[in-house]
């Protein structure tokens, strides 16, 4: 045997959980630099063992950091119900729906998750500033529906392509109109499709940097914008930097474990099945 | 006959009635926003012009000063040359992955899941991760290299450098996206093909050229395409870690727009540099659709 097959034969049942962990070093290292006291942040070699503390965190809390924070909450929520509301109905329409329109449907949709962000910073930048909806949430809401309602009508066609047709051919030949069939029948069925969609547009929308970054500057600002301002304003804030972008990607961690079986369909836009 | 008329135009009215809704905001907010942005883009638009905005004196102005304007012509050079590095060490480091857990056969499945970390951080953590990572007043790298005596380069601030970090940075967290899709395929590979293979003497290579390649091939050009989209609207990592600099050397077509817009204040002409990298984006996401719809008709 070898010395390199040897290597292979002690390190291989090792090799996930070493790679696994050299690549999630820089991660850790930001998550241990919210809890390290301010005095031992610059020592080398860092140490690894040291009394948790809540100081960075508690600074945050007494800046302006929770209204960002609330922010970035409101909005996100607002935006993904409200692309609920509309794109549920439409995707089933196009689910049961077999025009000829899809493909370019489909393509159009695609085309406005893929559009580079840049593109309808412009004329929302000088649209809301005409409408007075500069900094306000209310504006950050409207442009977060450009791109999760296209994600909602995608996601959720796959879904109510899976519910049998059968069933709603029975009750409406009972007599029930559509809308009722719709609510009491479909909705039930693909209510796992429409969490997992909800949880997609929570995150798209609650990662958002450039729109934040372009159409607020303090009353609508949001905790992504938040955390990259300690590094402008009052000096580098290392610890403050560092937790606040722990709490940033708290909720993200949570939520996407939950939807992990939807990520690939999610962030392809449908063009490939997950 | 007359029941199943009305039953059809019951169908119509819901299916017209479910969809007009959101077609109507999507015009709104979509539509109308792309057609503005191609209107502006004929203007000489500018922040500090209100006037200028409806100004269609001499409507190709800005498309033809992109042609002799040397920064944009750089940053599609700059774009090139991210997009190419990234997406190829993604597409292989992220399938390397993938063959790595899928050779694993169930040992660790759980901790699979951990493995799109990266991925799914909100990208402006990502760049505050990577700031860590590059600022040597604060990494564990340089401070390392100090000790040892190595005299580490400011990554982000040299002009050797300073793109090799960005693809770095954006390599970590996209090559999860590939392993992802590579798994998923992986798992789907019906086991009889490789067994055959190894019955008839193939060894690891052959299987996998012969084998294991050709399937997941598909998936392979998916991955691809859709990074190469997503590469086009890199923004958070440059921002944050070099602000497109030094001088020029990471100013990608994206961000040199940003700058035109909102920095210069000219909207116009950032309105045309955009509409070039929106075409872009049209032809690779017609292509993605087309050869992911064909992919799937192989599967």
């Amino acid at each position: 045997m070898s010395a390199g097959s040897r290597l292979r034969r002690t390190l291989g049942p090792w090799a996930v959980p070493v790679v696994l962990l050299i690549m999630l070093l820089p991660f850790l290292w930001l998550l241990q630099m919210s809890f390290k006291p301010k005095e031992l942040m610059l020592e080398f070699p860092p140490r690894m063992l040291f009394t948790p503390t809540l100081e960075h965190y508690v600074g945050l809390w007494q800046g302006g950091f929770p209204e960002s924070f609330v922010n970035s909450l409101v909005t996100s929520s607002v935006s993904t119900v409200l692309a609920l509301i509309l794109g549920v109905p439409a995707a089933y329409a196009l689910s049961r729906w077999s025009g000829r329109g899809r493909f370019g449907l489909g393509l159009s949709i695609l085309l406005t998750r893929m559009a580079p962000p840049i593109a309808f910073t412009i004329p929302f930048f000088l649209a809301f500033r005409w409408l007075g909806l500069l900094d306000t949430r209310t504006g950050l809401i409207l442009i977060y529906m450009s791109f999760n309602l296209p994600l909602v009508i995608w996601m959720m066609q796959p879904f109510f392509d899976a519910v049998p047709a059968s069933l709603e051919e029975a009750a409406l030949m009972d007599g029930a109109p559509w809308h009722t069939v719709f609510m009491e029948i479909v909705m039930p069925m693909a209510s796992a499709g429409i969490a997992a969609t909800a949880i997609l547009c929570f995150l798209y929308a609650w990662n958002d940097f450039f729109f934040a970054l372009i159409l607020t500057r303090t009353d609508a600002r949001t905790a992504p914008v938040a955390v990259v301002n300690f590094m402008n304003y009052e000096g580098w804030e290392w610890g403050k930097i560092a937790a606040g972008g722990s709490l940033v990607m708290a909720p993200v961690l949570v939520f996407s474990m939950m939807v992990r079986r939807y990520l690939v369909s999610g962030l392809t836009a449908g063009a490939v099945k997950g | 006959m007359t029941a199943r008329a009305s039953y059809e135009a019951q169908r119509r009215r819901f299916v017209w009635a479910a969809i007009s809704p959101s077609l109507v905001v999507l015009l709104l907010i979509a539509g109308l926003p792309t057609l503005f942005l191609l209107v502006t883009s004929l203007t000489p638009a500018a922040l500090v012009n209100p006037a200028s905005l409806g100004d269609f004196s001499d409507p190709l102005r800005n498309y033809k000063l992109l042609g002799g304007d040397e920064r944009f012509t750089g940053s599609l050079w700059v774009q090139a040359r991210l997009s190419l590095y990234t997406v190829v060490l993604q597409v292989l480091l992220g399938t390397g992955l993938a063959l790595m857990v899928n050779a694993a056969q169930g040992r660790w499945q759980s901790l699979r899941h951990l493995f799109v970390i990266p991925m799914v951080l909100p990208p402006i953590v990502v760049a505050v991760i990577w700031k860590l990572v590059y600022t040597p007043d604060i990494s564990p790298i340089y401070q390392a290299a100090r000790v040892l005596g190595v005299a580490l380069p400011a990554l982000t601030t040299h002009v050797d450098f300073a793109l090799l970090s960005i693809v770095i940075a954006d390599t970590w967290e996209w090559a999860p996206f590939t392993f992802l899709m590579v798994l998923a395929a992986l798992q789907n590979l019906p086991a009889e093909y490789v067994e055959a293979a190894r019955m008839d003497g193939a060894d690891a290579w052959r299987v996998f050229g012969h084998i294991v390649l050709p399937y997941i091939a598909p998936v392979l050009v998916v991955c691809t395409l859709f990074r190469l989209i997503d590469s086009i609207k890199a923004f958070p990592l440059i921002f944050l870690l070099t602000g497109g600099g030094p001088g020029s050397v990471t100013e990608v077509t994206n961000y040199y727009a940003y700058l035109v817009a909102f920095n210069f204040g000219e909207l116009g002409y950032s309105s045309a540099i955009t509409v070039v990298l929106l075409t872009v984006t049209v032809l690779i996401s017609w292509a993605a659709m087309r050869m992911s719809r064909r992919a799937e008709g192989m599967q």
